[in-house]
This record gives C-alpha cells, structure tokens and sequence, in this order.
C-alpha cells in the first residue's frame, strides 16, 4: 500500500502536465496538417529544431522570450520548408517527414559541436528559461490549486492552444477550407479557395505549433539542449493526433493520457523498477491506445450498420 | 548490353537528377562547413582519407555498406509489399540479442551445429518482431508506421535493462559495460582485413542481397509484391492474397535486420552490446528511398553513403568538424530526390514556356521585318 502512495500521489498528476505539455502543442499542430490531408510525421524534426534555435536564441540574446519568439520563426521556416516538398513539389509526405527528422537532428547537433563546442549537452547559466506561473486566487482551492498553480508558462498556453485549435477548425471559414483541403480538395477549388493554400497554411501552422513545443522542452520543462531530447515526442504526437481522429478535444485527453502514462513511469523508478522497463510503459500505452481506438470505432462503424439496417427493415 | 542501354534511357532523368543531387548536396555541404569556419577541402579530402586511406580503413567502409545495403534491402522489400517497416531498428537489436544469446548457449558445440541456429535465432525473432506490427495492420488497421517506431524504443529499452546491471544477461567479464557474455571464438566470423570491421560476414550479406534482388525482381513473389504495394484494391481483385503478401514481406524485412543485428556481433563486436546500432536501420531507410526500393540502386547507394559516414566519422577525429555532416548530406539528396518529379516538371514547364516565347517573339519578328 505504501508502494502505491508513492506512485499515485499528488506529483504524479503534477508530472503528468509536464509531460503532456509539449506533446499537446506538438499534436495540436499535427492535427492540423491531419486535417488537410497530410500524414506529417516530420514533426519529431520540427521539435528538435525549435527546441534548438530557442536555446541558441535565449542565450545569445539573452531573453526566454526572445528564445520563444526565434522558435517560432524556425517553426515558420520549417513549416514553409516542408510545404514547398509536399505540397508544392508533391513529393512523398512519408519521405520527406523521414528526411526532415534526420535533417533537423542532424544539423542541430552540427551546429551544436560548431557554435557551442559541445558535444551532446549544452547547458549554461546563459540561457535564461521560461518563467512559472504564480497565480494567487488558485491558491485557496485545496486541491486543484497545488496543481494548476506555479506550472511553466507553456503548460497554460498549451490549453489555450487545445481551444483556439478547436476554435479555428470548427468556428472560421479559413478552419473549414482547412479541413475541406483534406477531406475533399477538388470541391474546394470549385468554391473557388486553393486547397495548396490551405496545406501550406496547415502546415505552417503545425510549424509553429512544433516550435512552441520545442522552446517548452528546452526552456521551460528544461533549461538546456541535449541531442534526442525530443525523445520522439513527435511520433508520441502523431499517435496521439491518430487517436483522438484529429479532434482537439480528444487529441488533448489522448496527450494528457500519455502524459500520465510517461510520468507513471518515471515514479516506477521510485519503487524499484528498473528505469529501462519503467521507461517502455508510455510506448506500450501508445500501441495499446492506437489498437483500442481502431478496434472501438470499427464496431461503432458495425453497430451503426446494424441499427441502420434494423431501421430500414 | 542494349536491355542495359534502353532501360538507361528510360532512367535517364532519374540518373542525371541522382548525380545532381548529389552533387548539389556536397555543395550545400561545402557552404555549411564554410559557414561554420572550416575549410571545406580539408573536410572532404579527410572523408576520402578516412573511408580509403589504409587497407583498415577501405575495409572498415565495406563493412558500413554491408549494414547499410542489408538495413536497406530490409526497409525495401517491406515498402514493395507497401509497408513501412520503420521499426528495423528494434529488429536489429532483438535479432542481435537472439543470436548472441544462442551463441552464447551452444558453447562448445561444433559451428556446423550452432552456426545456423543462431541465424535461424536472429531471423526467427526478428520477423517475429516484424509480424506484429504487420499483422496490426492487416488485420485491425493500426498504422504500421507507429508501431514499428513505438515498438523500437521498446526493443532497445529491453535490451538495456537485460544487458545492464540488474539485467538477467550481465557478463562478469572486466570493462564490459551494457553488454552480454562474448560469443565462442570458434562461432565468430573470421576477419578478412586485420583489425578492421570487415568479415565474412559480407559474403552472407552478398548471398542475402542476391536473394533480395532475385526475389523481387524475377520471380512472381516480387510481382505480386509490387502489385500490392502499389494498388491493394487491384491486387485483393487479381486474386492475390494482399495480407498474406503483406504480413510475409515484413516478416522477411524483420528477419534481414535481425540478421544484421547477428552480423555485427559475429562480425566484429564479439558480444551483444546495448549500443550495438547508432540508428543504422534509418540510414538504411534513407537509402531505400533515395533510390526508390530498386536492390540493385541499394548496392550502388549504399557504397556511397558508407563512404561518407565512415569518412565523416574520421573527419570528426582529424579536422573536428561533427560527423553528423553526413546525415545532413544524406537529408539534403533525399529532400532532391523526392522532390525529383515535381522538380523535372517545373523544369520541363519552364522550358516549355521559353520555348513558345521563342516562337512568338520569332513571329513577331518576321510580322515587323
């Protein structure tokens, strides 16, 4: 019983939201460019080169919002880069998102070993990190109050993300030629709206939304670069996006659920599970997650069949 | 000879888009390194050093091809069939564990015995390791892509926890950390150039190689292949057996690579090591889709890429600019080269354009004059 105190415990749900995090920011832009039709699966790429650029940019201009901004920009160039391939050039999305994860990790350490003379782990007391957040009023809520409050900055945002994601989709013209870009290109042209326009819009946007993600990781949950520390996080992303069939909402429980999944295992540490098993457990879930999703909406596809089929009887 | 020549002018933009991508990759190359305060002839000429300049060396880069071509030959005979297998990596380390452990176990059997077990070991859990993501797919329509990736991190977190302290497959041998007991001397691959990577392993992976092009590209296995891989609604109505295809090409994906796993530890590492591959299978992948799948553009490509990461790796030593420069080479000519449709057609557009400019502008010269 003790055992499980030390798993299940208030930290757990507090590590879950930092887990979470980037990876909501990260699926909330995958799910963008899901919806207009691209498989994007470049987005472990996008994170790593944003988490870069935001460190390289903190330290050298000495400001964590200079850091947050120089991401994004990166995001925009990568999201611009990506587009020019997929939907300009049409080449394949599955290569091209390969190329961009080699690309991106590769130069990051390139440029790593170049500017900083490091090899693997650049961190200094130069670069300046994200502050948290303090907010007062949620301090007299017993509970939900230790847990919403002194989170890092992005933690916040990203939930306002999860909302203007969902606003933008369902609630404005530009969100419904997004999806209609993917869902059905050619009456999109006929409405007179460029459907190239609308993926490249998506993906820019994913661009951004991965830079965000990028400049959490490396300025907010931590405040250095380390090479791999995006730790597949885009591919964790995408799944998610898979999961929660690319509707914020879902997308967010599916990476608030992976969240807890990855912070379970690393309080497994704490009671004696070697860290390398306890590390398997949010891949697992991820696998379990994506089997559980496709076999549920197949019978739900079958059950409405049924009911149909009973009704026109 | 002229089959040779006609099917080179069917190819003859793909091969000239080939040379100038790669080309223009060496150069973006150049430009980085100049950006970043090296001397580029230095670094190339040290890459050209490293992967030739001593018999150890030139047998160091035919030992890199080997892994490549085989990792590539593994990513592309599941892409024929349609099926991304991204998960090679974990197949690798699983197919290495397997036969090491096999080794290990059979001490003192005679190798005529235990040499072949522990390939069948290697295949048997690396297309083991392969199947389930296929079968996922055929079956309940998971995507591929993610499970093979999700289940990499899973194979090499496994092999870890077995290889490390804690672990059940420790050695107490002194100085080996994150590894297995060695294999017996006798089971080893002999060295074919003295101190380098290189052993007799290349001639399995000649043989394996040689299989992978004659299945795919003589027999009706690899038609059926292809025709599934490109259109599975034409195939599931021709009558082919679409799942079966599918899931057997992974499985012969996942056995390739877990033979590779078994190549480097007979080959030269002597014992399963938890950092046996540093992400070998993706430059594989890189590979096979540079040359879209075709076995025989896997042999020639994968010669290339070796030279450049073997000479990267020893240009990191000499000169001190990052090895990674090679990975960023291979990106740049895959971003070319999949772009090489769209490219050729707005190449052929613009000339097109120029062209009817020409004639008009010769029109209107001949209304003036």
């Amino acid at each position: 019983m003790d055992n499980l105190f030390q798993i299940f415990n208030m930290g757990l749900l507090q590590n879950t939201l930092r887990t979470s995090t980037p990876v909501i920011l990260c699926a909330m832009g995958g799910l963008l460019t899901e919806q207009a039709g691209i498989m994007n699966i470049g987005m472990d790429g996008m994170i790593v080169a944003g988490a870069f650029v935001a460190v390289a940019a903190s330290y050298f201009l000495a400001s964590a919002t200079m850091g947050v901004l120089m991401a994004v920009l990166c995001g925009i160039v990568i999201g611009l880069f990506f587009a020019l391939f997929v939907v300009k050039l049409k080449s394949d999305e599955f290569i091209i998102g390969m190329a961009l994860n080699t690309f991106a990790g590769a130069l990051t350490v390139y440029l790593l070993r170049s500017i900083f003379d490091v090899k693997g782990t650049f961190s200094d007391e130069g670069i300046h990190s994200l502050p948290t957040v303090h907010l007062d009023f949620l301090e007299k809520i017993p509970f939900i109050g230790t847990l919403l409050n002194n989170n890092s900055l992005f933690v916040y945002i990203s939930w306002i993300m999860v909302l203007l994601t969902w606003f933008f989709l369902y609630r404005t013209p530009y969100g419904f030629w997004l999806r209609a870009s993917g869902e059905h290109p050619e009456s999109l042209e006929t409405a007179g709206i460029n459907p190239k326009k609308m993926k490249l819009l998506a993906s820019v946007l994913c661009g951004v939304m991965c830079g965000f993600a990028g400049a959490h990781l490396s300025l907010g949950y931590l405040t250095m670069f380390t090479e791999g520390m995006h730790n597949s996080r885009g591919f964790t992303a995408f799944a998610c996006v898979i999961f929660g069939m690319a509707n914020p909402p879902k997308v967010f429980f599916a990476a608030i659920l992976f969240g807890f999944c990855e912070a379970l295992g690393l309080r497994l540490q704490n009671v004696g599970v070697p860290s390398n098993l306890a590390g398997i457990v949010p891949y697992l879930a991820t696998i379990l997650m994506l089997i559980y999703i496709t076999v549920s909406t197949k019978n739900k596809k079958k059950l409405k069949a049924k009911k149909q089929l009973k009704n026109n009887i | 000879m002229n089959k040779i020549l006609s099917s080179f002018n069917k190819n003859k933009t793909y091969l000239i888009m080939l040379i100038l991508s790669v080309v223009v990759a060496l150069i973006l190359g150049a430009i980085l390194m100049l950006v970043t305060g090296y001397n580029p002839v230095e670094g190339y000429s040290a890459m050209l050093e490293g992967a030739f300049g001593t018999p150890r060396m030139i047998g160091n880069t035919l030992a890199k091809m080997l892994t490549l071509c085989l990792t590539a030959l593994g990513m592309a005979v599941a892409a024929q069939a349609g099926m991304f297998n991204v998960g090679g990596e974990g197949q690798l380390f699983l197919g290495g564990l397997a036969a090491t452990v096999t080794g290990v176990y059979l001490q003192g059997v005679s190798p005529i015995i235990a040499l072949p077990l522990a390939f069948i070991s290697a295949m048997v859990v690396g297309g083991f390791y392969a199947f389930i993501p296929a079968w996922l797919r055929v079956k309940i329509n998971v995507s591929e892509v993610i499970t093979t990736i999700m289940l990499n991190s899973i194979a090499i977190l496994v092999c870890k926890w077995l290889t490390n302290s804690g672990g059940w497959l420790i050695t107490d041998d002194k100085g080996v950390l994150g590894g297995t007991e060695a294999i017996p001397e006798a089971l080893a691959f002999s060295k074919l150039v003295d101190r380098s990577n290189l052993s007799t392993a290349i001639l399995y992976g000649a043989v394996i190689a040689f299989l992978c092009w004659y299945f795919m590209k003589k027999t009706s296995i690899g038609l059926e292949m292809k025709v599934t891989g490109e259109n599975q609604r034409f195939a599931f109505f021709s009558g082919l057996k679409k799942d079966k295809i599918m899931i057997g090409s992974m499985i012969a994906s996942g056995a390739i690579c877990g033979l590779v796993g078994m190549f480097e530890v007979y080959g030269y590492q002597g014992r399963f090591m938890d950092s046996i591959s540093n992400e070998f299978y993706y430059d594989g992948m890189l590979v096979a889709m540079i040359v879209k799948y075709n076995p025989i553009g896997i042999m020639i490509m994968s010669f290339f890429f070796a030279i450049i990461n073997v000479g990267a790796s020893y240009m990191e030593l000499r000169v001190g600019i990052s090895g990674e420069l090679s990975d960023i080479i291979f990106a740049i000519i895959i971003f070319l080269m999949a772009a090489e449709g769209g490219i050729t057609k707005i190449w052929t557009n613009f000339q097109n354009k120029k062209a009817a400019k020409k004639l008009e502008s010769s029109k209107e010269d001949k209304i003036n004059g």
